[in-house]
C-alpha cells in the first residue's frame, strides 16, 4: 500500500515536470498568437444572492450579454489601434454593502481601472465612494438614489437620471390624462432608493400642479398595508404613487385588490414591468402604469448589436430569464465604456472619465449623456411609462415612443375581474 | 369607532398568521434548547412545496399542507438527527452557529433551484373580500387565519393527549428521568424537530397565499418568530399563540395610529419590554414547571 502511494506520487510529480517542460516550450509558440490581442479588466460586483438577487441576475446578465457578444462575436473591439478584449470580473456581493466594499477595494488593490455598478442604491454608494477615490471610474446601471450624484464625485456616471428627477416623464404623462387627475397620494418603503423616489415624486406632481393628499412611509419589509389602504380608501386621491421594489408592489396591488380599493390609476415604480408580477395578479393587473427606461421596440441604432431587436435575439442564445430593462441598461454600461475608451484613444481611467464626462453616444439603449453630475440626461435617459394593456406591457409615454394610448380611468378592481 | 375595529381585526388576522409561523420554533426551542436560525428557510421551503404541489396537481395550495408537512416532517427529522444533535454534542453554541450555516447555504441553494425572483401562490379566491358590518376582510388573509388556528389546536392536542406528545413533554421536563424510564431522547428530540419542521412548512404555505415570497425572506421569517417566542413564551402553541396575536396588533396600532413605518420600532421596543420585565415570555416556558 505504502509502495503504491509512493509510486502514485512520483507519478504526479513526474507528469508534472513533463507539463512544466511543454508549457515551458509552448509558451514561446503561442506568445506571438496572444500578443495581438490585449485583455481590458472590467471589475464590480453584483448581488447574485441576498435581497436584491432578482434584479441583481438581470444586470449581471446584461455585463454578460454585452461581454459575450464583443469578444465571441466581433472577436473583441479597438481601442487607439489597438484590439482588446473584455475580461468581465464580477463577484457577488450578496446584497451586501459591506461585503461589496470589501470586493472592490480588492480588486482596485489588484490594479483594476474600470468598474460596472451592483444593483441598489445603498450598494453603488459606497463603492462608488471607494472607486472616486482611487480615480477610477464607475458606470452604473443599479443606483438612482441623489446621493450618488450630489457629493462631488467625479468619475460616477448613471445610466439614468437621478431619483429625485425620475418621476418627471411621469408627471408630464399624469398631465395629459383625460379627464385631468388632480389629486395623489405618494406609498414608499423606507429605504434609500424609494425615499428618494418618493421625494421626486412629490416635486414632480407638485410641480405639475396636482395636490399632494398624502404621503405614507412603509417599514422596508412590510408584511401588512391595511391600514394605509384603509387610509387610502377614506381620501380617495385620482392617482397613488408606489415607488418600492416589485416585491413590496405585488403586497400592496394584492391587498388592494382583496379590500377594493379603487383609485383612478395606479402607478407602480417597480413591479408591473415584470411577467411574474402580471400573471400573480392576472386580469388585476390591466390598467396598472410603472417607468420602464428601455423596451425592444425603441428605435436606436447601435454600433455594436445594430439595434434593440437584434440585442433581444443575441440574448436569448444566452439565457432562458426573461429580458428586463436593466439587462439593457447592464450591457450598455460596457458599451459605453468602449465608446468612451475609442474616443478617448486610450485606457488610461482619467482619460476615459473625461471621454465619459463628454459622452453622446447613441447606443440600443438610448442616446447616452450625462450630467455635469454623472447621472443620465433627464430627457435623453429619462423614463418612459409602461401600461398593462391586454396581459402586455404597452409603452404609453412619451408619445414619440408610445405604442398605445394610456387608458384613464381605470375601472374598479371587481370590473376588471 | 369601526377604524379601531377594522384595525383589531386585521392584527388578529396578521397575529394569527405570525403565531403559525413562529409555532415550530418555539417547540424546538423549548424542548431542545436549541434556537434554530435556519427556521425560516424550513418556511420558505413549504411555500416553494406548496407552489410547486399546486400547479402541478392543480389543487387548492391548502390542500397540499399533508404533503408538505410530510416532506418537511422528515426533512426535520434527518436534519436534526444527523446534523444538529452532532453540533449538541460537541458544544452549546454549536447548533446555532450550525443552523445559521445551513440557513446560509440553504439560501443559496434556493436562489440556484428556485432563481431569486418572487413568487406567490394565488389561489382561485385570492382577490375575494367579505365584510361583517362595517368591518371589511381579505378572505385570503381569514383563511389563512383559520388554517393558522386549526394547526395550532392540533398540535396543541398533540402535545396535550397523543402518546408521542407525552414523551415529548417528559422529554422536555426531565430529560434524565425520561431517559431512565427507557425514552429514547435522540429519537423524540428528533421527532420534535420533524413536527416543528413539518408545522414550518404549512406556516410557508399560508404565508405564500398571502405575501409575495423569495429565498432572501428567510431572516424576516426566523426574526418574526424569535421576537413572538419572547412575547408568548416558550414551548407552547398557546404562548405562540399570546405572542403572534399581540405582535400582529401592536403592528397594526402602530400603523393606523403611529405611522405605517412604526410597527418594527414598536415591535422591538415591546421585545425589549418583555426581556426586561418578564424574560420568560408571557406564558412563560410550558415545560418549566418540573424542570
Amino acid at each position: 500500500m505504502v509502495h503504491s502511494k509512493k509510486a502514485t506520487r512520483r507519478r504526479v510529480m513526474a507528469n508534472f515536470g513533463v507539463a512544466l517542460g511543454a508549457a515551458a516550450l509552448g509558451a514561446p509558440a503561442i506568445r506571438p498568437a496572444h500578443a495581438q490581442v490585449k485583455t481590458l479588466v472590467i471589475g464590480g460586483s453584483v448581488p447574485l444572492t441576498g435581497a436584491a438577487a432578482e434584479t441583481g441576475l438581470n444586470v449581471n446578465n446584461g455585463y454578460i450579454t454585452a461581454v459575450s457578444y464583443i469578444n465571441d462575436v466581433l472577436g473583441g473591439v479597438e481601442i487607439a489601434g489597438e484590439k482588446y478584449k473584455i475580461d468581465l470580473k464580477l463577484f457577488d456581493d450578496a446584497s451586501d454593502p459591506a461585503r461589496a466594499t470589501t470586493l472592490i477595494q480588492r480588486q482596485i488593490d489588484e490594479g483594476t481601472n474600470f468598474f460596472l455598478g451592483s444593483f441598489g442604491s445603498n450598494i453603488v454608494l459606497p463603492t462608488a465612494a471607494i472607486t472616486e477615490r482611487a480615480k477610477k471610474p464607475m458606470v452604473q446601471t443599479g443606483g438612482g438614489s441623489d446621493a450618488i450624484f450630489t457629493r462631488g464625485y467625479k468619475f460616477v456616471f448613471g445610466m439614468f437620471p437621478r431619483a429625485t428627477r425620475q418621476f418627471a416623464a411621469t408627471a408630464a404623462m399624469f398631465k395629459s390624462l383625460q379627464p385631468l387627475p388632480s389629486t395623489y397620494s405618494v406609498i414608499w418603503t423606507n429605504d434609500a432608493f424609494s425615499k428618494t423616489a418618493a421625494e421626486g415624486v412629490r416635486l414632480s406632481c407638485d410641480a405639475a400642479g396636482f395636490k399632494r393628499i398624502d404621503g405614507y412611509e412603509l417599514p422596508a419589509k412590510p408584511t401588512d398595508v391595511s391600514s394605509v389602504l384603509g387610509s387610502v380608501r377614506a381620501t380617495t386621491p385620482d392617482l397613488l404613487v408606489c415607488v418600492m421594489h416589485d416585491q413590496n408592489s405585488l403586497l400592496v396591488a394584492r391587498q388592494m385588490v382583496a379590500t377594493n380599493t379603487n383609485v383612478k390609476l395606479l402607478f407602480q415604480g417597480l413591479g408591473p414591468q415584470l411577467a411574474s408580477f402580471r400573471e400573480a395578479l392576472g386580469k388585476h393587473s390591466e390598467y396598472l402604469c410603472c417607468s420602464t427606461y428601455w423596451d425592444e421596440n425603441v428605435p436606436f441604432k447601435d454600433k455594436f448589436f445594430g439595434d434593440s431587436k437584434k440585442f433581444v435575439e443575441y440574448y436569448k442564445t444566452k439565457f432562458t430569464r426573461p429580458i428586463a430593462y436593466h439587462v439593457a441598461g447592464a450591457a450598455a454600461c460596457i458599451e459605453t465604456y468602449i465608446l468612451a475608451m475609442q474616443a478617448a484613444k486610450s485606457t488610461n481611467p482619467e482619460a476615459v472619465r473625461d471621454a465619459l464626462a463628454a459622452a453622446n453616444y447613441e447606443t440600443f439603449y438610448s442616446r447616452i449623456k450625462f450630467t455635469p453630475e454623472g447621472d443620465g440626461d433627464e430627457l435623453l435617459m429619462g423614463g418612459m411609462i409602461g401600461q398593462v394593456q391586454k396581459g402586455k406591457l404597452e409603452i404609453v409615454f412619451p408619445a414619440a415612443a408610445a405604442s398605445a394610448k394610456p387608458l384613464y380611468p381605470a375601472p374598479d378592481w371587481d370590473k376588471k375581474a | 369607532m369601526n377604524l379601531i375595529a377594522q384595525t383589531l381585526a386585521d392584527g388578529l388576522v396578521l397575529g394569527g398568521i405570525y403565531a403559525l409561523a413562529a409555532v415550530g420554533f418555539s417547540l424546538i426551542f423549548g424542548v431542545l434548547h436549541v434556537i434554530n436560525l435556519s427556521h425560516g428557510i424550513l418556511v420558505l421551503l413549504g411555500a416553494y412545496l406548496a407552489l410547486i404541489f399546486s400547479t402541478t396537481l392543480h389543487i387548492d395550495p391548502l390542500l397540499t399542507m399533508p404533503m408538505v408537512m410530510v416532506v418537511l416532517f422528515a426533512v426535520g427529522y434527518v436534519y436534526q438527527r444527523f446534523l444538529i444533535q452532532q453540533a449538541v454534542d460537541r458544544s452549546p453554541l454549536g447548533s446555532m452557529l450550525l443552523t445559521f450555516g445551513v440557513a446560509l447555504m440553504l439560501q443559496n441553494i434556493m436562489i440556484w433551484v428556485f432563481s431569486p425572483d418572487m413568487r406567490n401562490i394565488t389561489p382561485t379566491y385570492a382577490f375575494t373580500s367579505f365584510k361583517l358590518g362595517p368591518i371589511a376582510f381579505d378572505a385570503v388573509r381569514v383563511s389563512c387565519l383559520l388554517a393558522s388556528l386549526v394547526l395550532l389546536s392540533c398540535l396543541a392536542a398533540l402535545l396535550k393527549f397523543s402518546p408521542l406528545g407525552r414523551v415529548i413533554r417528559a422529554t422536555a421536563q426531565q430529560t434524565l428521568a425520561a431517559r431512565l424510564c427507557g425514552v429514547n431522547v435522540r429519537h423524540v428530540y428528533a421527532l420534535t424537530f420533524a413536527v416543528s419542521a413539518a408545522f414550518a412548512g404549512a406556516a410557508g404555505i399560508v404565508i405564500g397565499i398571502i405575501l409575495p415570497f423569495s429565498p432572501a425572506d428567510e431572516g424576516t421569517w426566523t426574526l418574526n418568530a424569535f421576537v413572538v417566542v419572547v412575547l408568548g413564551g416558550v414551548g407552547s402553541p398557546a404562548g405562540a399563540l399570546i405572542g403572534g396575536l399581540l405582535l400582529g396588533i401592536v403592528s397594526t396600532l402602530t400603523a393606523q395610529y403611529i405611522g405605517p413605518s412604526f410597527p418594527n420600532v414598536t415591535m422591538f421596543l415591546l421585545l425589549v419590554l418583555l426581556l426586561l420585565v418578564r424574560p420568560q415570555g408571557l406564558l412563560g416556558n410550558a415545560f418549566a414547571p418540573s424542570r
